[in-house]
């Protein structure tokens, strides 16, 4: 099979975000949902396709699930994007550059998920950051300027740290070449451990792992909502993505356990700071670091775990898309992102608040959703491999974070309120959440592809 | 060679220093154009003597990017501001600032030798971590953008000199692209500077953003 096939999601949004510059009116809007559904098509077809590894493209069945999640979430977000843009009163640029940074923001993850090199990866992880930067800023007030100011500087001291693990994995390999490192193998010394830890700290930046953390809930509180779902359902797991490859590399326990404590940890910390958080964006951007610790664990872990580790990226990405979704939603209706300030969602929002609750309970790993599957796999590989101890802490930590996003997300939905009458109809912007939250859910029928595809690289 | 790395890896950290005592913007960046061009230059002895065409190449990059477009683009970003054309209310001291980073090059050297030194057996390594730990300090150390914004690419000239010491055939493409997300990086890095000028000049004030 020709090596453009495999990049076709990559290059339909690039085509996309290209056309976004010619001026016509909702052109851009136009452009950028079919470019975006284009690519969610070229993805799935990609997954009954076989693996392709070239000198400069490298699509197994890890890299497929990747390019689909992508998509599927680029796609929605852009769909979701063209009601919500109605409400940014004092937008920082026209409509098209938005559509523009969304539509590079999205080829930047797909490139990252293709490329057969590390040197590359990093590239792709660096420019997310170039066309990502100026979306927080969208609402252009001083906050969300702030906001974006520390996402720039931490996340790119961050992936300083990641670009010298690439000067030392090259030290050691004489390549970048992640096909090559791992056909030919190569021995495995301090140095290579000391970089391959390295890359877990400067890519955990971008994913939001403890102790590089501090830019992620201020960008997702002060981001848009459509930009803080795209952010929060694939950024973070696309950064993570290059973790798994490292650790696909340099199979080494002292690494392995090394991710692991930093998993650990981030689950720790973000449950903590989940119970004293008062804005309801800030609360889920907290939701999505938890998520991310408990993916890395599963990466650390791998086997079974690691099959944990994909489901919960899958099923989160979508819920927690929806829950951004649906916070635009409230945002946009109650002009308020204190949790106090909203009262009654499910009387005056009927169709948001039932799916913010129906959402919150999938992120935090309620069955029957796809994050309890895969919560449940991670936590059996801890069971495994650590002792008891590990695996009641995470369990604990997990309730702690259950208990802090679901009572103050009731608070919101079910709360009683003086103004209680119904201001909202069935649209775009009701429609596209509910979608994925039921695709958060509907992944737990679809494990035994994904195990085909982690194993075999192609549904058959 | 491993002399001439030595005498460029400490001037370079005199540099820095200088960087660390200075509160005018200006300045600042003018210093960080001498670094870059002294990399540059280094990176085109490494070239020349060693016959690699690459890094005659990347010498030639870093000296347009880092030496002068960076600090072109900068300089003409800042507007006569008293708050933008001088470090105000630096988060630490001038005073201060000269004592710790004078302790970082001693710390950077023990840690290397702790850490770094058994596996990588360069005496010279110490020179980069040393200016790794300058940039990541001038960042936390200042309030204003641009001299963080300058830190953390003092932070990245130390990869490229350590890199274009000891690895020098790093795929090019790979370097390029460093280069171009860096150029990124500063365009938008630019922008937002600029707009946080316009709305605000104490980034104090911001409730929403704690916790």
């Amino acid at each position: 099979m020709k090596a453009y096939v495999y990049m076709l999601p990559t290059i339909i949004s690039l085509a996309g975000a290209l056309l976004c510059l010619v001026r016509r009116v909702f052109f851009e809007e136009v452009v950028s949902i079919i470019a975006s559904v284009s690519s969610v098509f070229a993805a799935f077809t990609l997954l009954f396709l076989p693996n392709h590894f070239g000198t400069f493209l490298y699509v197994d069945g890890f890299s497929k699930i990747m390019l689909l999640l992508v998509s599927v979430v680029y796609a929605s977000t852009v769909i979701f994007s063209t009601t919500y843009m109605k409400y940014i009163e004092n937008p920082l640029f026209e409509k098209r550059f938005y559509y523009l940074l969304m539509n590079l923001f999205a080829f930047s993850m797909m490139f990252t998920v293709s490329v057969n090199n590390f040197g590359l990866m990093w590239v792709g992880i660096e420019a997310t950051t170039v066309t990502s930067a100026l979306l927080v800023a969208t609402e252009n007030d001083e906050s969300s300027i702030e906001a974006t100011w520390r996402y720039i500087i931490v996340v790119s001291v961050g992936l300083i740290i990641s670009l010298l693990s690439n000067i030392f994995i090259y030290s050691v390999s004489g390549t970048l070449n992640f096909g090559t490192m791992l056909n030919h193998g190569f021995h495995v010394d301090r140095i290579l451990i000391i970089g391959a830890m390295m890359a877990i700290i400067g890519y955990g930046t971008k994913a939001g792992i403890f102790p590089m953390h501090t830019w992620l809930p201020d960008v997702h509180g002060r981001a848009p909502a459509p930009v803080s779902a795209i952010f929060s359902g694939i950024l973070l797991a696309v950064a993570l993505y290059v973790v798994a490859r490292v650790l696909e590399i340099v199979n080494v326990p002292m690494v392995r356990e090394f991710a692991f404590w930093l998993g650990l940890l981030t689950v720790l910390v973000a449950a903590m700071l989940m119970v004293v958080q008062k804005h309801y964006k800030r609360l889920f951007a907290y939701s999505t670091m938890e998520n991310m610790g408990m993916v890395l664990i599963g990466l650390s872990i791998g086997k079974y775990a690691f099959v944990g580790a994909v489901v919960l990226v899958i099923s989160h990405a979508f819920a927690k898309s929806s829950v951004f979704y649906l916070s635009g939603n409230i945002l946009s209706r109650y002009k308020s992102k204190k949790i106090s300030d909203v009262k009654a969602v499910s009387k005056r929002m009927p169709f948001t608040g039932y799916n913010l609750m129906f959402s919150a309970l999938a992120v935090t790993g309620t069955p029957p959703f796809g994050t309890f599957v895969g919560e449940l796999l991670i936590i059996y590989g801890v069971l495994k491999y650590f002792p008891t101890f590990y695996a009641f802490l995470i369990v604990s930590f997990l309730f702690l974070a259950f208990v802090s996003v679901n009572y103050k997300v009731g608070t919101m939905v079910f709360s009683e309120s003086d103004d209680v009458k119904v201001k909202e109809r069935k649209r775009v912007g009701t429609i596209v959440p509910m979608v994925n939250t039921i695709l958060a859910f509907l992944v737990i029928f679809f494990i035994p592809q994904i195990q085909e595809l982690l194993s075999k690289g192609m549904i058959r | 060679m491993s002399q001439v790395f030595a005498l460029v890896g400490f001037f370079e950290i005199v540099l820095v220093l200088f960087m660390q005592w200075e509160i005018y913007t200006r300045k600042i960046i003018t210093t960080f154009s001498v670094a870059s061009y002294v990399v540059a230059a280094f990176l085109l002895y490494l070239g020349v003597s060693k016959d690699l065409p690459y890094v005659v190449a990347l010498s030639i990059i870093t000296a347009v990017v880092r030496g002068f477009f960076i600090p072109w683009y900068m300089k003409r970003c800042i507007v006569r501001d008293q708050w933008r054309e001088r470090e105000i209310k630096p988060v630490i001291s001038t005073a201060m600032s000269i004592i710790i980073s004078l302790l970082i090059v001693v710390f950077a050297y023990i840690l290397y030798r702790v850490t770094f030194f058994n596996t990588l057996h360069l005496r010279e390594g110490s020179i980069p971590m040393a200016l790794l730990l300058q940039g990541a300090f001038l960042i936390i150390s200042r309030r204003n953008a641009f001299i963080q914004l300058i830190g953390y690419m003092t932070m990245e000239n130390a990869l490229f000199l350590f890199e274009g010491y000891l690895f020098p055939g790093l795929p090019f493409i790979i370097e390029a692209g460093v280069v171009l997300d860096l150029i990124g990086v500063i365009a938008i890095a630019g922008v937002v500077v600029r707009m946080m000028k316009d709305s605000s000049s104490d980034v104090n004030d911001f409730d929403e953003l704690k916790g």
